[in-house]
């Protein structure tokens, strides 16, 4: 019972700003009086524990794009939407430092608190059966400032569409509609 | 051998004069003739900004050519040329016929079973994600 709002706060604290803060720490912190340690250890250890492996790696992700994407957490709560990748990119993100002290999205409590909206291939939805690689700007989304590939598990491409879209992006970036990394 | 079907893309010097992208375009057209191919398309995108410099050029005057040809050799004095002429900076062929192919196959397997959802609707009109498949092919072949 106790894992289950620990994690939610490791979760979401991009979708909901820092003015979260200060009800959310109070919630837990009453009724948690005995168990206080075990709470803090909880989201910094496993990277939200009800997120699963998928939340853990796209916090790694997060954190090696130089913090663009804010905390991995920041998906499930804010994300999601028609936006797909540009959610991710653009978003603002929670510092690391909010990670674990935001809020849960609101005073419910319970398992469904965190779940993640599902990403869905932009592509499939398009039915799209050739990526062209002639169109840079319906690649750009794609591909970070960069010039890198964004992986799936930011985009919620399928593996079939990512992959068709990896080889649109080189084909692209050989023919300079794409950079291959942005010069200075 | 069947035919193939290439994208040609190449960029000359922004600075190149309209009239000699022409001659080029002229003498690449009558290559591609001599080898047996064909050009089915011809666009002249004009100055783009490039993603990254080539040959210390920022900006580039793109070509697109789409070629059809059953012989190979098109396609390797086409490069020949392209490497020859001063004002090209970059060309890439890409050879698109097995990805079209497999364009093709979807759509059509993708028709095959939005023909067969009209009869099945009658008798489990439960199913949510056959209807929206009905309508959907044929903007999705023309948009690719």
């Amino acid at each position: 019972m106790m894992d289950d709002p620990t994690s939610g706060q490791g979760a979401g604290p991009a979708g909901t700003p820092p003015a979260n803060d200060a009800p959310a720490p109070a919630a837990p912190s009453a009724p948690a009086a005995p168990s206080a340690p075990a709470a803090p250890s909880r989201p910094s250890g496993s990277g939200g524990g009800f997120g699963g492996g998928r939340s853990g790696s796209s916090h790694g992700g997060g954190g090696s794009h130089g913090g663009s994407h804010g905390g991995g957490g920041g998906r499930p709560g804010g994300g999601g939407g028609g936006g797909g990748s540009h959610g991710p990119r653009r978003e603002g993100g929670g510092p690391g430092g909010g990670g674990p002290g935001g809020g849960p999205g609101g005073p419910r409590r319970g398992k469904r608190q965190y779940f993640r909206k599902k990403k869905v291939c932009r592509f499939c939805v398009e039915r799209v059966d050739f990526i062209d690689y002639k169109k840079a700007e319906m690649l750009q989304p794609f591909v970070q400032e960069r010039g890198k590939i964004l992986p799936r598990r930011i985009t919620g491409t399928c593996s079939r569409h990512q992959r068709w879209l990896g080889e649109a992006i080189k084909r692209a970036r050989n023919i300079a509609l794409l950079p291959f990394a942005t010069e200075l | 051998m069947d035919e193939r079907l290439y994208d040609l893309i190449f960029i000359l010097l922004p600075a190149t004069p309209e009239e000699e992208i022409d001659k080029l375009i002229a003498t690449l057209q009558q290559t591609a003739t001599e080898r047996g191919g064909t050009v089915e398309k011809t666009e002249k995108w004009g100055t783009r900004r490039l993603a990254y410099r080539v040959a210390k050029n920022r900006e580039g005057y793109y070509v697109y050519l789409v070629l059809r040809s059953s012989n190979n050799e098109m396609v390797k004095e086409l490069e020949r040329r392209l490497k020859v002429a001063d004002a090209v900076i970059k060309f890439q062929t890409i050879r698109l016929d097995e990805e079209l192919k497999r364009q093709k196959k979807l759509v059509q397997r993708r028709e095959r079973r939005a023909s067969r959802r009209p009869r099945k609707p009658a008798a489990a009109p439960s199913a949510p994600s056959a209807p929206p498949s009905a309508p959907a092919p044929e903007p999705a072949a023309a948009a690719s």
